[in-house]
Order: C-alpha cells, then structure tokens, then sequence
C-alpha cells in the first residue's frame, strides 16, 4: 500500500489518517501501522457527510479522552443513521474468492476481502486483502473491547461440533463465507463501528500480524478504561427498558432455538423421504424391463421420480446452507445482546454505588466529585449507545428475517415447480398410444 | 416283425393336429365362439355381448359394509363384517335402473365364489380378491381387519371383483356366479353340492414342487416367468411406496410445528407480528393437507396391488397347463411301454425287464395260452390308453387355445389399467405440487409482509 496519493486531495503533512482522533470512534491514536506513509486526506475536505460532522466542535475529542463519544454526539450519530440508510453510501466490503492454505504445521483457509471506499479514513479508494478466521475472531475481540456499549455482530461458530464435518468442503467453506461477508457488512453499516480503527486496519493492513503484535504490547489507554474492573457492583434494579430489551431477548433466542430444531427435524425428514425415493424410482424401471407396450410408461415414471428427487436434494442443501446458519447466527447475536446489557447493568451500578457513596459521605462539597460524573457520563453513553443499536438491530433483524423466511419459503415453491414440471411432462408420454408389441 | 416303438416324443406335440377327422373340426368351432367372445371388450361397466343377455345392462355394486355377530362352524361366536350387494337392471328407454337383487354376503362367500371359479375355469386368468389382511402398511394405516379404513377399501375391492367377474366373457355366464348375485341362502350349499372340491387339482396348491415336463410349451414358460417376475417387482414397488408415504407424513407433519412456534414469536413482535402469526396459519395448513393427500395414494396402491394378485392368477394357469402337459407325458409314455411290452411278448424277445419275464425265466416257459391272453389284456390297455392320450391331447389343445385367448384378453386389460393407474398416480402427483405452491406462495407473502 505505499504509493500513490488519492487524486486531488491536498496533503496535511506527515500524519497519516490513523493519528487523527475519530471522535465518533473514541479510539485514541495508536502508532501507524507499517508501511503506510501515504499522505491523508484533509480532514477538512468533507468528502462525505460523515467528514460533515468531524467538523463540529463537539465531536473532537483530544486524543487521549478516556471517556467514549459524549451523550451529545448522539445527535449527530442519529443523522448519520438516517443518511446511511439513504443512498450515500461509502464503504462496500465484500468477502469472497476462499482458497485453500497447505503449509507444514497447518491447512487453512483464507478469503479476500475487497473494500472500495470514498471515506477520508482510506488512503486508497480500493484495497484487497487475505484474512482468515482467526483474523476476523481477533478484530471481533478487538472491537468488543474498544466499542463496549455497542453491539458486535456475531461470528460463525469457530468450532465444528456436529459429527464429521470437513472443515474444508466447499459447502462449509461456502457458508463460512456468506457468514463472514454478512459479519463485515453489518459492521460497515454501524455508524460508529465502520469507523473503528481496528475495523480500519483489518481491511486495509497488509500485514495484520505484525500490527496485532503491536496492538498487543501497546495497551490503548481507551482500552484500559474502558475494560470496567467493576466486580463487586450489584444492580438494584434495570431500568423498565432494558429490562423489556432483556425479556424480548430471552423470548426471542428461544423461539429461534425452536424454530432451528424444528428446521434441522425437517431437513432429517427430508433426507430421509429422499432416500426412500432414491429406491423408489428404479423399481419402475425393473419392471418396465419387463413389459412390453407399459415399457416406456414406467420408464417415464421412473425418470420423473429421478427428478423430483434431485429437487429435493436441492431443497434441503440451500436449507442447510443458507437457512439453518443465518438462525444460528441470529441465536449468537441476542446471546452477544444480553452480556452486552449485563455490561451496561454493571455501569449503572458503578455509578449507583459511588453515587451512594457520596450521599451517605454527606460531604460539605455541593458539586458531585468528578469521577462520580464521569460514572454518570458513562452510563449515560452508554444507554444511548445501547439504545440506539437496538433500535437498529431491531430494524435489521426485521429484513433478515423478512429476506430468510421469504427465502425458504421461495426454496420450497421453487423444489415443487420442479416436480410439478416433471410430472405434467410425463403425461402426453403416458396417455400416448402404443403399438402393441 | 419289427415295430418301430412308438415315439412318445412325437404324441406330446399339443400344436400338431391329429389326423383323426371330424370331432375335432366341431369342438374347434365351439372353441372359436369362446375365444371370440373373450376377444370382445371387457370392460368394468358390465355391458355384455349378445350372448349374455341375461347380464345384459346389469349394475352391480357393493353399496354397504355392516358388523355382524355369529355364530361359526364350531358354534362360537364370531365378529365379521358382511357386504351389501345390490345388482340393478338399467332400462333401456329412460336410463334409470330398478333394483332386481339385493343381498349380503361375507368375504369367506367371496373366497368360496372364487375357488369355485379357479377350479372350474382353469384356463381364464380369474380375478382376484382384495387382500384377506392388510399388508405393505405405513405406520399411520391400521393393519387391523376391523378398521373402517380398511373395510372400506375392501368394500371397493369386492365391488371390483364382481365388476371384473360381470365383464369377463366367460365367466359372467356361470351359473354359480348368477347365484352368488341372486340367490342369498343355501348358496353355499348348492356350490359345494357342485363337489368341485373333488376336482380341485391338489398339486396347484404345492406352488414350488416342480414337475420335470420334457416338452414344454415355451409361451407358457415365458408367460410363468413373468408372472414370478411381476409379482417380485409389484411386491417391491408396494413396500418402498409404503416407507415413502412414512416419510413424507413426517415431513409435512413437523412443518405444523411451525405453526405453533410463529404464533408464540409474533406475540413478542410490533410489526413482524402479523406477517409471523399469519404464516403460521399456513404451515398448519400444509401439515394437515397430507392426510387426504395420501388417502388418495391408497387407491393407487390398491390398483397395483390388484394386479400383484392377478399375476398369481397368471401363475395358476400357468401352472395348470404345465400339470396337463406332465399328465400328457406320463400317459404317453405309460402306452410307449405298454406297447413296447406287447411286442416284446408278441415277437417272443425280452427287451425289458419285467418280473414276470424273470419268473417265467426261472420257474419255467408260460403256455402260449396264457401269452395269448397277455396279450390280449395288454391290447385292451393299449386301445383304452390311446384313446385317453387322444382326448387328453385333445384338452390339451382346448385348453391352450382358450387359455392363450383369456391370457390375450387378460394383457391387453392389464395394459390398459396399469396405464390408467400411472395416470391417475400422476395426476395426484401434480395435484400434490400446486397445492404446495399455494401454501407456500401465501406463506410468502404473508413473510413480505412482515
């Protein structure tokens, strides 16, 4: 990635884009991860209206600030919200083209991740990379612990726990992939995730490891405090709303937990149906080696049944590939949701303790201690934050499910248009008049 | 003087025409009209030709199906079901049909009817009867005798058979038959009074037990082998379709669950909510559309299963011709030795061993009277043989020309059915798929919808 400066954008000096405190991101600045001494865009040069709001004196947040983004920049984050949704969109990532890795101490897989992007974080307009399940496990990691009051989108599961599953068939790998695409565009969706360094990094280093050895021996000073060392704190009691957002979540991986079983009992039906039919069908060919004028009629038959069997094999592939993991992965999320909550319960109750504390001190000071108000900030961010991703994960969660359900259901109209077609064009060949033999 | 013996070879040709005159010529004719007739349509709606007048536009059906208490043979009480059998005559001008005869009758009678026909018939492929027990069930159909399911198939079935028996050229001109129809009590006095149990061939019944027959007629080997195969085939076909319909009830019925799950899940949903719960209407749906789906199936099992059993009717005549055909080989070659034995003692050499050439050997030379009256004893045999192996030929003949024109009748109606069937089959295949495209194309829109 050395190289070329983006076309007409003025340099700002030697700092390159990742010195810049993001104030949506809350990160502070980190050293520049090597290689890449490119010029940045001008801050100033709003290319997009993300860069719009960078502008505001709000949002700068020196580098170093411990607390995240402020309550104020909600605001901004809910014009954001309404401007993604639009048609401005900046940033495309696409994970695609898996190869196969043969080295002497192991065999992996990795996927090419291919960004376009007008954003100013972005030295290039396009950059393409490998990464392979373990990088996305460590910038998963990475972001849960540097954006705490969000929500992260879930992974696949890392393990194959299911029986003799190969790890490298192009099935698993296929579903791996559409997984880890829908992983990386749901952050690239998130107004404040798609802006995180980290999330930067992965898509744009050529070398993560050697930044993941950095990242590890720098401790972030946004990483220390936020990682809360609350132990000890008990919550009186959630607010109504997250107690509700808590409740709903509950209720909700349950009944997908339902809907996953019942799912996974059809597919074993329908395996099951499939075998009987794969015996079924040649039977009417046996006998129609014996007929004479009812020869071909059955040979029809058999054929016919051939190929509603192929089309129900089709059928449950797509279910297993396509459906069953997208459940898995809604499962993964809403039990990602609820330890996010448990985080927030713990903030609150940080600052209800000290809050407590100071009350019962009775201290002559009228203004409350300051770490008693960064407590509040917080808490108070942190809600917000939460608040306004479930809002818009409720929003997703509404189209997945629209999209997932429409897909199955289209799965099912399209293996019975199949047979339908099979059996309509078999029957010009059994009403057909034969000469007798 | 030397007497080439006779070839029994040459005596077992049932193709070949004796040389005997006029007997033959006549008994031809008749067969002729019998073969016509046969080649004449059979088909299920019981119209006859001119010679079955009194068939003549005759309804039959089976219109009941009623439990009864009895009493048997042992005078112990017995449960049975007993079948209505109505027969109605259609007039001519107006279409409508009166009622002639109406009575009930048990399975056992049906079976009695039956075998009745098997033996007196030998060479009509007979129609058979429903099954006794149900067989190739799936897991939800009850293998029980009593279950209303069952009775009725089994009403159908009976119905079928005295359809199939009213359309038969042959046979719908049996008295017996007529009587089954019309006469309710001491039927099955007058059948048995007929003794045909006597005449019943006992070795039909040993299915396996072979008879070594040195000239058989390759048709009927072939047409064996068929029906073997047939039923092998019919047979394996039934109870894969069986474990099909198993598996597909299972399929359609989980989807029900879904259902149930929607509904819960809309109850914690704002605008997902109606689309789930009306989805879930829908699955039910579709669960529940396989019981008919399958009944329908039954029907179609039924009609393979008809003909898995006339393939054993095939098998019997079969069978029959080949036992006539060893019966014609042992009585030719019993006159083959008789003859041999006449000239031996005529021409005065012992070519064969007999115990009484030894004894005569060794006790001393018998008189030429007692010769003369071997002889003459053994001429007697050798007369009444031949004119057993002429007439027995003569059946043989018969048979296979009447047997050839039923089995004639018999393919083309099995033709003609099987492929009705696989229409059938396949229009409730297709009727099948539409109606899961609409459950599933209202499914999806009430997804859209959410």
């Amino acid at each position: 990635m050395s190289g070329r400066p983006p076309k007409a954008l003025p340099s700002t000096g030697p700092h390159s884009l990742r010195d810049m405190p993001h104030p949506l991101a809350g990160s502070s600045s980190e050293e520049a991860v090597g290689g890449d001494s490119t010029p940045s865009p001008d801050l100033l040069m709003a290319r997009s209206f993300g860069d719009k709001d960078l502008i505001l004196p709000n949002g700068g947040t020196p580098a170093g600030t411990a607390s995240p983004a402020s309550s104020s920049s909600l605001l901004n984050r809910l014009q954001l919200d309404d401007d993604i949704d639009g048609e401005t969109r900046d940033l495309f990532v696409t994970v695609d083209d898996p190869k196969k890795h043969v080295c002497t101490m192991e065999t992996y897989v990795t996927y090419r991740i291919t960004t376009k992007s007008t954003r100013v974080e972005f030295d290039l307009p396009e950059y393409s990379v490998r990464r392979r399940y373990q990088d996305f496990d460590w910038l998963r990691n990475k972001l849960e612990e540097s954006q705490p009051t969000h929500l992260i989108p879930p992974l696949p599961e890392k393990f194959v726990v299911k029986g003799v599953v190969d790890r490298f068939s192009e099935e698993f790998v296929e579903t791996r992939r559409k997984a880890l695409d829908k992983f990386l565009k749901r952050i690239t969706d998130h107004p404040v995730l798609s802006f995180n360094e980290h999330f930067n990094v992965f898509l744009t280093a050529k070398d993560l490891n050697m930044y993941k050895k950095q990242g590890m021996a720098l401790l972030t000073r946004v990483g220390e405090s936020v990682k809360h060392v609350t132990g000890g704190y008990k919550l009186r009691s959630r607010p109504l709303e997250f107690a509700a957002i808590g409740e709903y979540l509950d209720t909700f991986a349950l009944k997908l937990g339902t809907i996953d079983r019942i799912a996974q009992r059809i597919i074993k039906e329908e395996i099951e149906y499939l075998v009987e039919l794969r015996e079924y069908g040649p039977v009417y060919s046996t006998w129609s080696a014996l007929e004479g004028e009812l020869a071909e009629p059955l040979e029809g038959v058999s054929a016919c049944i051939g190929n509603c069997s192929t089309a129900l094999e089709e059928l449950t592939d797509d279910m297993t590939e396509d459906f069953l993991p997208v459940l898995r992965e809604y499962i993964l999320y809403s039990d990602s949701m609820k330890s996010v909550l448990k985080k927030r319960d713990h903030v609150q109750a940080e600052y209800e303790a000290k809050l407590e504390a100071v009350a019962l001190r009775k201290e002559e000071r009228p203004k409350v201690p300051a770490d008693v108000e960064k407590c509040q900030d917080r808490m108070e961010c942190f809600n917000a934050d939460l608040k306004a991703d479930m809002e818009r994960w409720q929003n997703n969660k509404r189209q997945d499910f629209r999209q997932l359900l429409m897909g199955m259901a289209d799965k099912n109209i399209q293996y019975y248009e199949k047979c339908l077609m099979a059996w309509e064009s078999i029957i010009p060949l059994l009403q057909e008049k034969q000469e007798a033999k | 003087m030397e007497q080439a013996s006779p070839d029994p070879e040459k005596l077992l040709q049932p193709a070949t025409l004796e040389p005997l005159g006029h007997p033959e010529a006549e008994l031809e004719s008749v067969v002729g009209e019998e073969a016509e007739g046969a080649r004449d349509d059979g088909s299920g709606d019981g119209k006859m030709t001119e010679n079955n007048f009194w068939l003549k536009k005759i309804e039959i059906s089976v219109s009941e199906a009623e439990k009864r208490t009895g009493r048997n043979a042992m005078n112990m009480q017995e449960t049975y079901t007993a079948y209505l059998i109505e027969t109605r005559s259609v007039e001519h001008t107006d279409g409508q049909s009166v009622l002639t005869d109406s009575l009930w009758r048990r399975y056992s009678e049906f079976e009695l009817l039956r075998n009745y026909l098997l033996v007196y018939y030998p060479h009509i492929v007979v129609p058979p009867l429903p099954e006794k027990r149900a067989e190739f069930v799936w897991h939800k159909l009850s293998a029980d005798n009593m279950d209303p399911d069952f009775v009725e198939r089994r009403r159908i079935g009976l119905e079928n058979f005295l359809l199939r028996l009213a359309s038969h050229p042959v046979l719908c001109r049996d008295r017996i038959f007529y009587l089954f129809l019309t006469q309710e009590g001491n039927w099955k006095e007058t059948v048995n009074e007929t003794g045909f149990q006597l005449k019943a061939d006992s070795r039909l019944k040993a299915l396996n037990a072979t008879f070594r027959v040195k000239n058989p007629d390759k048709r009927f080997t072939e047409l064996k082998h068929y029906s073997d195969e047939l039923q092998s085939v019919i047979s394996h076909l039934l109870r894969v379709r069986a474990r099909v319909a198993d598996r597909l009830y299972g399929v359609y019925k989980v989807h029900g669950n879904y259902g149930r799950v929607f509904s819960e899940w809309s109850a914690i949903e704002k605008e997902m909510g109606d689309g789930l719960q009306s989805a879930g209407h829908h699955m039910d749906v579709y669960a529940s559309s396989i019981d008919d789906i399958l009944e329908d199936e039954e029907h179609y099992a039924d009609q393979l299963k008809e003909y898995l059993f006339y393939a054993e009717a095939l098998r019997a005549v079969c069978r029959k011709h080949e036992l006539m055909q060893y019966d014609l080989e042992m009585a030719a070659q019993d006159l083959a030795s008789k003859k041999q034995q006449c000239e031996e003692l005529a021409t005065g050499t012992v070519r064969t061993f007999s115990l009484k050439g030894m004894t005569t050997k060794l006790f001393g030379q018998e008189t030429p009277e007692q010769r003369e009256a071997r002889i003459k004893v053994l001429e007697e045999q050798i007369n009444e043989g031949e004119q057993q192996l002429k007439s027995k030929n003569l059946e043989g003949r018969e048979f296979v020309k009447n047997a050839w024109a039923d089995i004639e009748r018999f393919k083309e109606q099995k033709n003609r059915d099987l492929k009705e069937a696989l229409i059938s089959y396949a229009v409730m295949q297709i009727s099948m798929c539409k109606k899961g495209i609409q459950v599933w194309t209202n499914a999806k829109e009430c997804f859209s919808k959410m």
